[in-house]
């Protein structure tokens, strides 16, 4: 699938998450849908360049935040990687395995988040951190999860001609 | 034999029968006769009459469905005209309402100038409460400018590009602020958190706060202007062997429905970090 296409495709995501996604939060947390499509994209056998995918998303997303610049792309590139793994692994992977990556990702991204604010001096309680964000923010992923990986199958099979 | 009546004989004959058949006739004998030989004629009238309309509307019918149809279509399309109208106006009534209340604060306030802008996103990050605004320094907007609403202060600008801006709303976990209670005048720092929450840190023990004290920005540390509303506090934690208070505080300004801010942009930022002696520095 084209580097190209990840421009406009991912930029777009990432406006709405910025726009829409994250003024709907669940008690703090909020969806990070740019994520969300990245695994499921990762996770089809037929696209070649989810590295290249990940990295553009985690720009538009460390542009658009005011979170240290790499954070976001470093998560989105250890997502990656793990669904790069489990897609090489398992010979037939379900959808169970997009929640596995999305549950890891969300923590990656978090965890990276919340150790950079700490360095960076802020007064943040892990157990609240992990409470009123990291938990809400992996329901919602969970949630957008399943109509995303259809899509994005529907989409690629379309995009990408089957063998 | 053929008997000839002369004309007028005729004629008053014919007169004397027809009376008396209209005497017959007011004085009711006929009535039954004529319901008899009536009642048959108005069911075949009624018939006809009904076998005729049917024709006459299925002549007309077809002219005037195409016509209530053609009609029905420019009703339904006018209806939809309007509620988007209604839902824009709606719009519109909101917004006013807010900028006529940044109007009523600026006004208020008029030793500052304001930008007044829309809040176009939030930050990805779950961690930040940062917004994002559809002005820049373009618009003349620099790092640092305080950002407030109608009801009082929001935030600060923390990154500006040419045609937006990142403000840090004072609920950020980053969030240090200079203020002070009124009326007791105490000195106090307001931080923000995780949860969204602020609370005030560093109240002198002697001091007396008490719950519906307002919180005002004192202009100490030079990031923020003096006396703009904070918020009110709604508790007080003070215990006894701690050198500090501590307080909770309700923010006048609802930060989940923030769309138009007011950026004070002649309000210069004060730089202090060439007074802080470095380290090693006699």
């Amino acid at each position: 699938m084209s580097i190209i296409l990840s421009i406009p495709t991912l930029g777009l995501i990432a406006i709405l998450q910025s726009a829409v996604v994250s003024r709907l939060p669940l008690n703090r947390g909020t969806a990070d849908l740019v994520l969300v499509v990245l695994v499921a994209i990762a996770l089809q056998k037929s696209v070649t360049t989810s590295w290249q995918w990940s990295i553009v998303g985690g720009l538009f997303m460390d542009f658009l935040s005011g979170l240290p610049f790499g954070v976001f792309t470093v998560s989105y590139l250890l997502a990656t990687g793990l669904a790069v793994i489990i897609r090489e692994r398992i010979w037939r992977f379900s959808f169970l395995m997009q929640l596995l990556v999305v549950l890891f990702g969300t923590m990656f991204s978090h965890a990276l988040s919340f150790l950079v604010l700490f360095l960076q001096g802020s007064e943040i309680s892990l157990a609240t951190a992990l409470q009123i964000v990291t938990l809400p923010s992996i329901i919602l992923n969970f949630m957008l999860s399943l109509p995303i990986f259809i899509l994005t199958q529907d989409i690629l099979e379309q995009v990408i001609p089957q063998e | 034999m053929n008997i000839r009546f002369p004309k007028s004989l005729r004629i008053i004959a014919l007169s004397l029968v027809a009376i008396g058949i209209l005497a017959l006739a007011l004085s009711g004998v006929f009535t039954s006769f004529s319901r008899w030989v009536v009642s048959p004629l108005t069911s075949v009238q009624t018939w006809v009459s009904q076998q005729y309309m049917g024709v006459e509307n299925f002549v007309s019918a077809s002219q005037d469905i195409r016509e209530i149809r053609q009609k029905n279509t420019e009703l339904e399309a006018e209806n939809a005209r309007m509620q988007a109208q209604i839902v824009e106006l709606q719009q519109q009534l909101v917004e006013f309402e807010i900028l006529s209340a940044l109007l009523e604060f600026a006004r208020a306030n008029p030793e500052y100038q304001y930008i007044g802008a829309s809040v176009i996103g939030r930050d990805p990050s779950p961690f930040l409460n940062y917004i994002i605004i559809n002005r820049g320094s373009d618009d003349g907007l620099r790092r640092g400018m305080p950002v407030v609403t109608q009801n009082g202060l929001a935030g600060r600008v923390v990154q500006v590009t040419a045609t937006g801006a990142r403000v840090s709303l004072i609920t950020d976990p980053v969030t240090r602020i200079n203020v002070r209670v009124e009326p007791s005048r105490s000195a106090a720092v307001l931080t923000g958190s995780i949860t969204g929450d602020i609370t005030l840190e560093q109240i002198p023990q002697d001091d007396d706060v008490n719950p519906g004290n307002l919180i005002l920005t004192s202009g100490l540390g030079g990031n923020y202007p003096a006396n703009i509303i904070v918020g009110q506090i709604t508790s007080v934690r003070s215990r006894e062997n701690a050198l500090f208070q501590s307080a909770s505080v309700q923010p006048v300004t609802d930060f989940s429905d923030l769309s138009i801010v007011l950026v004070v942009t002649n309000f210069e930022p004060v730089d202090f970090s060439p007074l802080i002696p470095e380290s090693g520095t006699p």
